[in-house]
């Protein structure tokens, strides 16, 4: 059942590798997914989460180390990257960026016309991915890509990927510089592709209200390495450590660790708001009894 | 080699800090060593002139501590270019030398009912080899200037340099603020660049060959490529120009002229050696 989809061993990275401003990105990371599941990839700015999962759809090569994504082991220079590319959907930070056709349908279908389906499936495809990103197809597929919203944007490149329907997604922080609004948006469109299309996600944050919401399993970059790994509740007990790294938690997080540190009876793992209404509530009224 | 790696074979634009001597010449002093230079390398008729032409560069590249092979990569994008010069020096020059020098060497080719002869002459192969040994000069010399001087160091010295000309109204220090600007987005564009890339390669787009006269296909791959490019380009700009206007920024006119110290006796020597050895060479008559 658990399926292993991409598996990275002791991976090292080195940007502008040969030349005078060489500097290295990745000192030994590993990951591990397994089919259906949502992962989180955490470390703050420079840590080297972009260069890792650009090793995911083979747009970078290990200089050292293993990486294994669906069977095919990219090490290898012979291993053609593109049909991974089809089954393996990465969308960049500030995707919004990378939008050039001029009416929303087209944008979106560019992906699918590359797959060479027939014209009825890239229509399919796109009123499928633009449904599932909260746009309506009728009364968007003609509109004026450049005229939206930036949030309006940020779904148009979201669903541009969708559209490729592929069987793992990875998001380098699509939450980034977006409204309230727009980041519930972006969240609900991505569990509801987990949950109902059984998509793999590998989620790119360090917003960690987004990682305590959404992810399962977190793997913690400091430095090109990988520092932590486990269960999301798991990790964002170890409070100490992540302070250390420059993470923090999130807020819920951080006032039941002041309670506790208060003396009041709140459970240490509470990581969602939802948990902390809750065990607030049974220990005021428990008090109160 | 990896399939996006664009930065690395950008090295024009790019600064690596150094201490070596070439580092430690003056923006100024260093601009006009290197315009002698230039003009010197790149005006020689002979052959032997130009063997010490390019031996000079060499030199210079040496002497700036910078890894000869990541100068030279500058040079690899245009060998397609050099390799054309070649085929069409041989291919007209040759077989239509005006100044009716010796032929060396002639192989005719038939393409149907095309006769086509490759002839190398004596003046078409002096041509080829200076033209070759011109361009090398060239992309070397600019390099090592880029490599080892700041941006601002080389607008200040343009500035400068452009002084005198104010009266002719040369607008110096637009100048070398374009100049400036140029060079500092050139990595921005070219890091935009394979941003880009990747990600229309991981939406599926396919930037492989397409056969070598595919223009039109060709050029409709890289649409999803320049059209952000240039939306990003433009957008850059803007900001850059309500950045600018935000400190009150109004070109040249009624600005304090820039200041720069004195210049030192390495940057008089490097001046002085470098002008003496381009009129040396330029006044020497070499036997081929």
């Amino acid at each position: 059942m658990n399926e292993t989809l991409v598996e990275v061993k002791d991976l090292w990275h080195w940007y502008l590798r040969g030349t005078p401003l060489q500097t290295p990105a990745l000192l030994g990371a590993n990951f591990e997914l397994v089919r259906s599941e949502i992962a989180g990839i955490m470390g703050h700015t420079g840590s080297g989460k972009s260069t890792l999962i650009q090793h995911f759809n083979g747009l970078l090569r290990p200089h050292r180390g293993s990486v294994r994504v669906l069977g095919a082991d990219l090490g290898d220079a012979k291993t053609d990257p593109r049909p991974l590319r089809r089954r393996v959907g990465l969308l960049f930070q500030f995707p919004e960026t990378q939008l050039f056709d001029p009416t929303v349908g087209d944008e979106i279908a560019f992906g699918p016309r590359r797959l060479g389906l027939t014209r009825e499936e890239v229509r399919r495809r796109v009123r499928d991915a633009m449904e599932r990103s909260g746009i309506p197809f009728e009364a968007y597929k003609d509109r004026y890509t450049f005229g939206l919203s930036g949030g309006e944007q940020r779904m148009v490149a979201l669903a541009g990927v969708l559209a490729l329907e592929p069987e793992v997604l990875v998001l380098d922080e699509p939450t980034s510089g977006l409204d309230p609004r727009g980041r519930r948006k972006v969240l609900n469109t991505l569990r509801s592709l987990h949950d109902e299309v059984g998509t793999t996600l590998v989620f790119v944050s360090h917003n960690m209200e987004d990682v305590a919401e959404l992810v399962q399993r977190v793997w913690v970059l400091a430095g090109g390495k990988t520092v932590l790994q486990g269960p999301t509740r798991q990790v964002f007990t170890q409070v100490e450590r992540l302070r250390e790294l420059g993470l923090g938690l999130p807020q819920v997080t951080e006032v039941a660790h002041e309670l506790r540190a208060r003396g009041a009876p709140v459970r240490p793992d509470i990581i969602t708001v939802d948990e902390a209404a809750e065990a607030l509530w049974t220990s005021s009224t428990s008090r109160a009894v | 080699m990896d399939e996006f790696d664009f930065a690395r074979s950008v090295t024009v634009g790019q600064y690596i800090p150094g201490t070596s001597i070439v580092h430690r010449i003056d923006a100024r002093a260093k601009l006009i060593a290197f315009i002698g230079l230039l003009v010197a390398t790149i005006t020689q008729p002979s052959y032997i002139a130009n063997v010490i032409a390019i031996i000079a560069v060499v030199v210079i590249v040496r002497a700036s501590r910078i890894p000869i092979g990541y100068v030279l990569s500058g040079v690899r994008p245009v060998i397609p270019l050099l390799i054309l010069y070649l085929i069409f020096n041989f291919l007209f020059l040759g077989n239509y030398d005006p100044t009716g020098s010796a032929v060396l060497w002639r192989q005719p080719i038939d393409i149907g009912p095309y006769h086509i002869a490759f002839t190398v002459t004596d003046n078409s192969l002096r041509q080829t080899v200076q033209g070759v040994a011109r361009v090398i000069d060239l992309i070397l010399l600019a390099s090592v200037l880029t490599l080892t001087t700041t941006i601002t160091a080389t607008a200040k010295a343009v500035e400068w340099l452009l002084q005198p000309f104010r009266r002719i109204r040369v607008p110096g220090h637009e100048i070398a603020m374009v100049l400036a600007i140029a060079y500092r987005f050139m990595p921005t564009v070219a890091e935009e660049l394979e941003r880009l890339m990747k990600a229309q390669a991981s939406r599926g787009a396919d930037f492989g060959s397409p056969g070598a006269f595919r223009f039109v296909q060709r050029a409709r791959q890289l649409i999803p490529v320049t059209v952000p490019l240039f939306v990003s380009a433009f957008r850059r700009a803007e900001d850059l120009i309500i950045a600018m206007e935000a400190r009150c920024y109004v070109g040249g006119a009624g600005r304090a002229p820039v200041r720069l110290g004195p210049l030192n006796g390495l940057d008089w020597s490097a001046m002085a050696v470098a002008w003496a050895f381009a009129l040396a060479l330029s006044a020497t008559r070499f036997p081929i």
